[in-house]
C-alpha cells in the first residue's frame, strides 16, 4: 500500500470535512464500543486472561527464535512449503513467483493486513492474476478502488447507498436499500468465485508452534471457503504472529473477539495445518505459508518490541478519539489509529511517519482497552522525543517555535501582547470561543474552536494567586 | 533458466538463516522458553450442566438448539427448514446419522434428498446439509468439525442452513478439552462453529448469511 503518513495534518482535515465519512464514522465507531465494553463486563475473567495472554506474547518475543523455529518445523513436517521473506519487495516476489508456479489465474483472498502490508495484490495482478477480496468489506472497497479504513470493518466509510450504487455499476445489481439484499448479492457473486478460484490466500492471526497449525478467526465464513477449497493456500502472516503451543490457544480466542466486535467468539475459527491428507475430500493440495519479516526483527531488538504483542483486534482504533473523528484513511497506512500511529514509524521508519506519534490526545483509552497490555501511549510519547531527538521536525512547527522562543524571551513584548488579546479578544468573543479566523490562522479554526484569551493572562492570574495565598516568593 | 532457480533455492535458504541470526541477536540472554502453558483461570465452572449451558450460549451466538430424536424435535426442525424455503436436504456419504435425521425429516417437507457434489456444482434450491459434529463446546456454544479420517465439511460450509448433529457425550465445557485431542497430529482442518455466518461490514449492522449457513441449528442426542 502506498505511504502518505506525514500528510496526517491535511488528510485529517479532508476528513473532518467529509460529511459522508463523518455520519459513518458516528455511527460505527461507538457501536464496536459499547459491544465490547458489554462483552468485557460479562466476562469476569478478562484482567486475569489479559495478563496471561500478554504474558504469553512476552515468552515469544524472548524466544521469538525458538518458537518461529519450531513452527516452521512442524508446519513442513506436515506438508506446508514455507516462505521467509526479508522485507516487502521479497515478499511481493515470492508471492508472485508461487502464483506463476501453481499456475494461477484466479485467486479468492479473505482479509489479511499483513498482505495489505507488502501489496500483494498489485504484485500477483502483475504476473497475471486476478485476485478477488471476498471479505465483504473488502469487497466494496475493492469495486469502490480504495483502500481500508479499518481494521476488521475496512468498509466503515461506505453507506448503504453508496454501496448499492458500486454494485449496480459492477455487478449489473438492482438498486436497493436492504443491506440483507445488498449482502445476497454479494454471496452469489463471490460463491462462484471460490468454486473457480485456484488460490485462496488468507492472513493468519496466530500460527501455533508445537503444531505448525495457522489459526483464522473469521465471521463470514469466507477465510473457511478460501482454505478449503481452492487447489493452493498461500497465507501470509508476520513472524510475530507466533504463539507457543495449542493449548495457549483458548487464551487469545477468548480475548481477541470480546475486544474486536463484542462477541463470545467469531462465527469462525479454522485451525489448518499443513495440506489436504491422504483420502480428504476437500482441502488444498499445497500449502504455502509466507512468513514475513519486514522490519519485524529490527522492532523486536528495540525498545518497542512489545508492539509485537498487537493481535490485531482494533479496541484501541475505537476507543481513540482521534480515529473516532478522523477515520483510518488519515494514517497513510495499512495501520491506523493508536496501533498505526505506532506501528507504521517503527515499520516505514520514522522520517517516514513522523506526523503520526503526534495524532494522539495521549488520554490512555488504548491503553485501558488493549487485550495483551502494550503501552501505547508510552510509546507515542517516546516516538515524538526520538523524533525530536532526530530533528524530525515540520517547517512550520520549527517557524512557530522559534516564534514562540523569541517571545517568550521578552518579557515586555509577551506583556503587551497578551494585554492586546485580552482586550480584543473578550470583545469581539464575548467570552466564548473563536470559531473562525482569517488566513494563515483558518488552518487551525477550520476543524476546531480556537479558545478565547482569557481577560487576565495566566502570569497576572498567577501572581494574584500567589499573592492572595501569602506566597513567599 | 537453470542457474536462476538454484539461486533462487539458494537466496530461501540464505534468507531463512539471516532471519534466525536477526532474531537469535535480539532474543540472547533471555533465558530458555516456558516449558508449560501459562496457568490460567478456568471460565466455566466445571460443576455446570454442559448441556444447559450449550444450549444458553449456542442461542448467544445466534444458533438453535433442539433435542431429539424426538418426534417433536423433528417437526420442529422440519418447520424451521421450511420457514427458510429449504427444498433440498444432503448429508455425507458416511455419516449414518446425518443420514438418519435427514431421511427421518421427508415426511415434514416436501424436501429432497441431494448429494454434496450437486450442491457444489451450484444446485440452486435452498439446501440444508446435514452432519455429525466430532465435538461442541458449551463454553461458547460451538460445534467442532475436522477433516481427520476424510471427514467432508461442505454441509456446514455451502448450505444455506447447517444442521448439526450432536450427541451429549461429545459435549466439553471448554475449548482447551476440545482442542487437547489435536495436538499430538492435528488434521488439516479443525473447524470451530459458532452460530450462523455473519458480517457487519456495511454500517456496522449484524446479518446473517454472508458466505455460510444462515442459520445454524444444533440437534442434540442423548
Amino acid at each position: 500500500m502506498e505511504l502518505n503518513a506525514n500528510a496526517f495534518g491535511r488528510t485529517a482535515r479532508k476528513a473532518l470535512l467529509d460529511k459522508t465519512l463523518q455520519e459513518a464514522l458516528g455511527r460505527t465507531t461507538g457501536r464496536f464500543q459499547a459491544h465490547r465494553d458489554a462483552a468485557i463486563a460479562a466476562f469476569p475473567e478478562f484482567e486475569a486472561t489479559r495478563e496471561r495472554a500478554s504474558r504469553i506474547k512476552r515468552d515469544v518475543l524472548d524466544h521469538l527464535d525458538t518458537y518461529l523455529a519450531r513452527f516452521i518445523e512442524e508446519a513442513e513436517k506436515r506438508g506446508a512449503i514455507v516462505h521467509v521473506a526479508r522485507d516487502a519487495a521479497q515478499a511481493r516476489e515470492i508471492g508472485a513467483r508461487i502464483a506463476r508456479d501453481e499456475g494461477i489465474t484466479l485467486a479468492v483472498k479473505s482479509k489479511s493486513m499483513a498482505a495489505e502490508e507488502i501489496s500483494l495484490n498489485e504484485a500477483l495482478q502483475g504476473a497475471g492474476v486476478t485476485v478477488v477480496e471476498s471479505d465483504l468489506g473488502e469487497y466494496i472497497i475493492q469495486l469502490a478502488g480504495e483502500s481500508p479504513s479499518h481494521i476488521i470493518a475496512p468498509a466503515v466509510h461506505k453507506t448503504r447507498e453508496e454501496i448499492s450504487r458500486l454494485f449496480e455499476r459492477h455487478l449489473g445489481e438492482p438498486r436497493t436499500d436492504s443491506i440483507p439484499e445488498l449482502i445476497g448479492m454479494a454471496r452469489r457473486h463471490l460463491r462462484a468465485k471460490f468454486f473457480s478460484a485456484g488460490m485462496g490466500i488468507s492472513g493468519g492471526n496466530f500460527l501455533v508452534a508445537d503444531t505448525g497449525s495457522v489459526v483464522l478467526v473469521t465471521n463470514e465464513g469466507n477465510g473457511r471457503m478460501g482454505t478449503i477449497l481452492p487447489r493452493v493456500h498461500l497465507a501470509v502472516v508476520g513472524i510475530e504472529k507466533v504463539i507457543p503451543r495449542m493449548a495457549d490457544l483458548p487464551t487469545f480466542l477468548r480475548l481477541l473477539p470480546r475486544s474486536a466486535t463484542g462477541q463470545a467468539i467469531s462465527s469462525y475459527v479454522s485451525i489448518v495445518t499443513g495440506r489436504r491428507r491422504e483420502g480428504d475430500p476437500e482441502g488444498p493440495e499445497r500449502t504455502h505459508i509466507l512468513l514475513l519479516d519486514c522490519g519485524r526483527s529490527a522492532i523486536l531488538e528495540g525498545k518497542y518490541r512489545e508492539i509485537l504483542k498487537c493481535v490485531r483486534c482494533a479496541a484501541c482504533l475505537n476507543s481513540c478519539p482521534v480515529y473516532q473523528s478522523v477515520g483510518g484513511h488519515a494514517y497513510g497506512w495499512v495501520y491506523s489509529g493508536p496501533i498505526g500511529a505506532v506501528l507504521t514509524p517503527l515499520l516505514v521508519g520514522l522520517p517516514e511517519a513522523t506526523a503520526l506519534p503526534d495524532a494522539s490526545t495521549l488520554c490512555g483509552a488504548c491503553a485501558d482497552v488493549c487485550p495483551v497490555k502494550i503501552p501505547l501511549p508510552d510509546f507515542l510519547l517516546e516516538l515524538r522525543s526520538d523524533a525530536r531527538a532526530q530533528g524530525l521536525k515540520t517547517p512550520g512547527e520549527i517557524v512557530a517555535m522559534k516564534g514562540y522562543a523569541g517571545v517568550m524571551q521578552r518579557a515586555g513584548l509577551l506583556e503587551a501582547i497578551e494585554r492586546i488579546a485580552g482586550v480584543l479578544g473578550q470583545f469581539f468573543t464575548k467570552g466564548k470561543g473563536i470559531g473562525g479566523l482569517p488566513y494563515p490562522f483558518s488552518g487551525w479554526t477550520e476543524r476546531r474552536d480556537f479558545p478565547a484569551p482569557a481577560a487576565q493572562p495566566f502570569r497576572k492570574q498567577w501572581k494574584i494567586k500567589r499573592g492572595a495565598r501569602g506566597g513567599t516568593r | 533458466m537453470e542457474d536462476q532457480a538454484g539461486s533462487q533455492g539458494g537466496d530461501a535458504v540464505n534468507e531463512r538463516e539471516s532471519l534466525f541470526r536477526r532474531l537469535s541477536a535480539a532474543c540472547a540472554g533471555n533465558g530458555a522458553a516456558s516449558e508449560a502453558p501459562f496457568p490460567g483461570g478456568a471460565p466455566v465452572a466445571p460443576e455446570c450442566d454442559p448441556v444447559a449451558l450449550f444450549a444458553k450460549t449456542f442461542t448467544a451466538a445466534g444458533g438453535v438448539p433442539l433435542f431429539g430424536p424426538a418426534e417433536q424435535a423433528l417437526s420442529d426442525l422440519g418447520e424451521m427448514l421450511r420457514a427458510e424455503g429449504v427444498t433440498a436436504l444432503f448429508f455425507p456419504e458416511d455419516d449414518p446419522a446425518a443420514r438418519e435425521i435427514a431421511e427421518a425429516l421427508v415426511p415434514f417437507g416436501p424436501f429432497n434428498l441431494t448429494s454434496g457434489a450437486e450442491v457444489r456444482e451450484g444446485s440452486a434450491a435452498v439446501t440444508a446439509g446435514f452432519r455429525t459434529a466430532e465435538a461442541a463446546i458449551a463454553e461458547t456454544g460451538t460445534i467442532v468439525e475436522t477433516s481427520a479420517g476424510g471427514k467432508t465439511l461442505l454441509p456446514g460450509l455451502i448450505a444455506d442452513v447447517h444442521v448439526s448433529i450432536v450427541r451429549v457425550a461429545s459435549l466439553v465445557a471448554r475449548m482447551e478439552e476440545a482442542l487437547a485431542s489435536f495436538t499430538a497430529d492435528p488434521p488439516r482442518n479443525i473447524s470451530f462453529l459458532s452460530g450462523p455466518s455473519r458480517t457487519g461490514d456495511i454500517e456496522q449492522t449484524l446479518t446473517v448469511g454472508a458466505h455460510g449457513p444462515k442459520k445454524a441449528i444444533a440437534l442434540l442426542l442423548r
